[in-house]
């Protein structure tokens, strides 16, 4: 193990979509406002962002608009508008670099940053630069500081918004073995079942559990990790990130599917999916595939490329659904796939709006 | 098959059915042109599995017969024949012979059995109307069509047949043009009908600024017009076309009046410095004028001011300069009104008075 005397920085935006919306209209603030898709929560889309006053009817990012809608009828809905929230973005990152040369955006929202060589108290260094994005943007964001990332994405947690958290180690039994287990990165919703199968619920349970047992339900280097990730280890360099080439599901299907009614629809689930993946990233996508494996194994994709890359729920469904209508579809289905590539993040130029949909 | 014909006869209906033969074929045949020569008349069809035309004439002919032959090489051999040319056309074994004079071409043959050709577009209803109507109606909209666009119900004219009304929309989903006149029209109940822009194309080619009738059949899957000497047929987009009905605002709020020909070589002269890819310009509507102003990404400035109406509250709003051209060029009243709501709405324009055509046009953020 190397030696334990990094200090990580982990910067998250506090409802970021949601607070540049406010800024420009402050009669809304105090009120449940969520920011996705078009607007309209009647429209195909999913929840980018909610404020907290939204968050406390449980809307929260990636649920369908419809259903937020649901929860908080009286819920203000707004389109999501990237290129204000990138000009925002660009006014945070500036600060950020300031700070230090070894940063890892995520998004438009979020970054890593290796602060190991300032000779500041990381307590102040957070302070300030909370100070300092808040004078400049009148956003708050939430600090997490610790010797990994994973530890420092934790700590950006605990007091959000507008916190500012160390967490050292020696912390970990007290603040983070509590934590239910999806707090860990890594653990996603298959994982988390599967260790809710061996009675796992806390990140404490898991670094209890001999990673033997572990070994019982998982591959062998995937339970080393999770146990290590359980006792707040983590090596992860923070690392300028690879522009992804391409954002894409496939789902194998129990019993292979002969309605082509339900392919469109589940490629419409899988590209609802997707379309926050692209909006968070700030990306708009060019391309769309879809992928269909027949039940003798010959696979087939269709493209579609647009005239123009977007990120706009409606115009990629289309696409989806043409691309779905070329092919042939004359046997069973084993496998559907969606993906969006040709990825830009180049700002868009102006914005013909449309009359219809 | 064997039949003579003056050069001018054969060239102009080779002419009006050589628009649909493509260049790239992936079909042989679709490079050719079926000749069907009975015994006092000619057929020339050509088609691209989508849009068909069929030009007839009446010519005695030695020997019937029907072949087909490559189109854009027929077309070329008859056109730079010398005038008042006098042709001789025939086929032995698999080859077409044209002689002129002292010149004579072979051309290669397919079957006529195999061309596409759609004869029986099922039951159909019928109108009629003058060539200049229909022409007008086309004319009016068939800018606004969509090229291309996944929205495939958007490639195309909607076509909409009532008792009184006749109607023409279309739209590409940033604008729309819709164009109607009162008529009698004798169907049993409404129709919508899309047609691809292509035949849309094709069509407006072929109709004459005349009173002479065509008469429109509608199938099911097919449209068909039937000019003097011409047969058009297109297949129908099956698809939905949007509820425009409820896209198109209400002629009321601000209202900017305002030359025609003012605004028409504003907008040109003003999109020169806008942004070559979008086109979009900033119209500053302010007391008794209109400000067109546009920039591009080297930062040239344009400024048009031009005199206006308007009584509304002072307003900037973004548009396409080639929307609002393709709208204003169609308009044939010497002033415009143009209702607007704010930046993010869309306006509507017509011709001051004008009740049959409008166009709706979005705005653009800039």
């Amino acid at each position: 193990m190397t030696a334990p005397n990094r200090t990580i920085m982990h910067v998250d935006m506090d409802a970021f979509f949601a607070s540049v919306e406010l800024l420009r209209r402050p009669e809304l603030a105090g009120q449940p406002v969520v920011v996705g898709g078009r607007g309209d929560p009647n429209r195909r889309g999913v929840v980018s962002t909610a404020t907290y006053e939204a968050r406390q009817y449980g809307i929260h990012s990636a649920m369908p608009l419809r259903r937020a809608l649901e929860l908080c009828p009286h819920a203000v809905f707004l389109p999501v508008d990237l290129a204000a929230y990138r000009t925002a973005s660009t006014e945070v990152f500036a600060l950020l670099r300031e700070l230090s040369e070894h940063i890892e955006p995520v998004g438009l929202d979020e970054a890593y940053l290796d602060v190991s060589h300032r000779p500041e108290p990381p307590r102040d260094l957070g302070a300030e630069l909370k100070a300092r994005i808040h004078s400049r943007t009148r956003l708050t964001g939430s600090v997490g500081l610790a010797p990994n990332r994973l530890l420092a994405k934790i700590a950006s947690d605990l007091e959000k918004p507008d916190g500012l958290t160390e967490l050292t180690l020696d912390d970990v039994p007290d603040r983070v073995w509590p934590l239910p287990v999806r707090t860990l990165h890594g653990v996603g919703p298959r994982t988390g079942e599967r260790l809710a199968d061996l009675g796992i619920e806390t990140i404490g349970d898991l670094a209890a559990t001999p990673v033997e047992r572990l070994a019982t339900a998982f591959p062998a280097n995937h339970a080393q990790a999770l146990s290590e990730r359980a006792h707040g280890h983590d090596e992860r360099p923070v690392a300028p990130r690879r522009q992804r080439k391409s954002i894409g599901r496939e789902t194998t299907f129990q019993k292979d599917c002969r309605s082509s009614a339900r392919l469109a629809w589940l490629a419409e689930e899988m590209l609802t999916g997707l379309v926050p993946r692209l909006t968070e990233r700030g990306l708009r996508a060019r391309t769309v595939t879809v992928k269909i494996r027949y039940r003798d194994f010959v696979t087939q994709t269709r493209s579609l490329s647009l005239n123009e890359a977007s990120a706009d729920p409606d115009t990629l469904a289309a696409a989806v659904q043409e691309c779905l209508r070329q092919h042939t579809l004359h046997r069973a289905v084993r496998l559907l796939g969606v993906s969006l590539s040709q990825l830009t993040d180049t700002p868009e130029g102006p914005q013909q709006l449309s009359i219809i949909q | 098959m064997h039949f003579e014909i003056d050069r001018e006869t054969f060239l102009k209906p080779l002419q009006s059915i050589i628009g649909v033969v493509e260049r790239r074929q992936t079909l042989p045949i679709l490079s050719n042109i079926l000749i069907v020569a009975d015994s006092n008349s000619l057929s020339l069809t050509s088609t691209d599995l989508e849009v068909e035309l069929q030009a007839h004439l009446s010519l005695p002919v030695e020997e019937p017969g029907q072949i087909t032959v490559p189109a854009r090489k027929l077309l070329d051999i008859v056109r730079n024949l010398p005038d008042e040319s006098r042709l001789t056309v025939r086929v032995e074994q698999d080859r077409a012979i044209i002689q002129s004079g002292r010149s004579q071409f072979r051309l290669m043959t397919l079957p006529a059995g195999d061309f596409p050709s759609v004869e029986d577009i099922g039951d159909v209803e019928e109108i009629e109307l003058s060539q200049a109507n229909l022409r007008w109606l086309i004319d009016k909209t068939h800018f606004a069509m969509a090229l291309q666009d996944v929205r495939y119900y958007l490639n195309g004219l909607l076509l909409e047949l009532e008792p009184d009304h006749l109607r023409a929309v279309a739209t590409d989903g940033h604008r729309l043009a819709l164009a109607e006149f009162n008529a009698q029209i004798a169907l049993e109940q409404p129709r919508q009908v899309i047609v691809p822009r292509k035949g849309i194309q094709e069509i407006l080619r072929l109709l004459e600024h005349s009173d002479e009738p065509v008469r429109v059949e509608l199938g099911n899957n097919h449209i068909r017009a039937r000019l003097p000497h011409l047969r058009f047929t297109s297949k129908l987009i099956d698809g939905r076309f949007p509820d425009y009905q409820r896209v198109i605002p209400e002629a009321d709020g601000n209202c900017v009046h305002i030359d025609r020909e003012s605004l028409r070589q504003g907008l040109v002269r003003a999109s020169i410095l806008s942004n070559e890819k979008y086109r979009g310009v900033r119209v500053v509507l302010s007391g008794d004028s209109v400000t067109i102003r546009s920039e591009n990404p080297e930062q040239e400035q344009a400024e048009e001011e031009l005199s206006a109406e308007y009584g509304g509250d002072d307003l900037e709003i973004g548009f396409n300069a080639g929307y609002m051209l393709d709208a204003v060029g169609a308009i044939e009243q010497p002033s415009i009104e143009m209702f607007v709501t704010d930046a993010n709405a869309s306006a509507l324009i017509r011709g001051e008075g004008e009740s049959q055509v409008r166009y709706v046009v979005m705005p653009m953020r800039l």
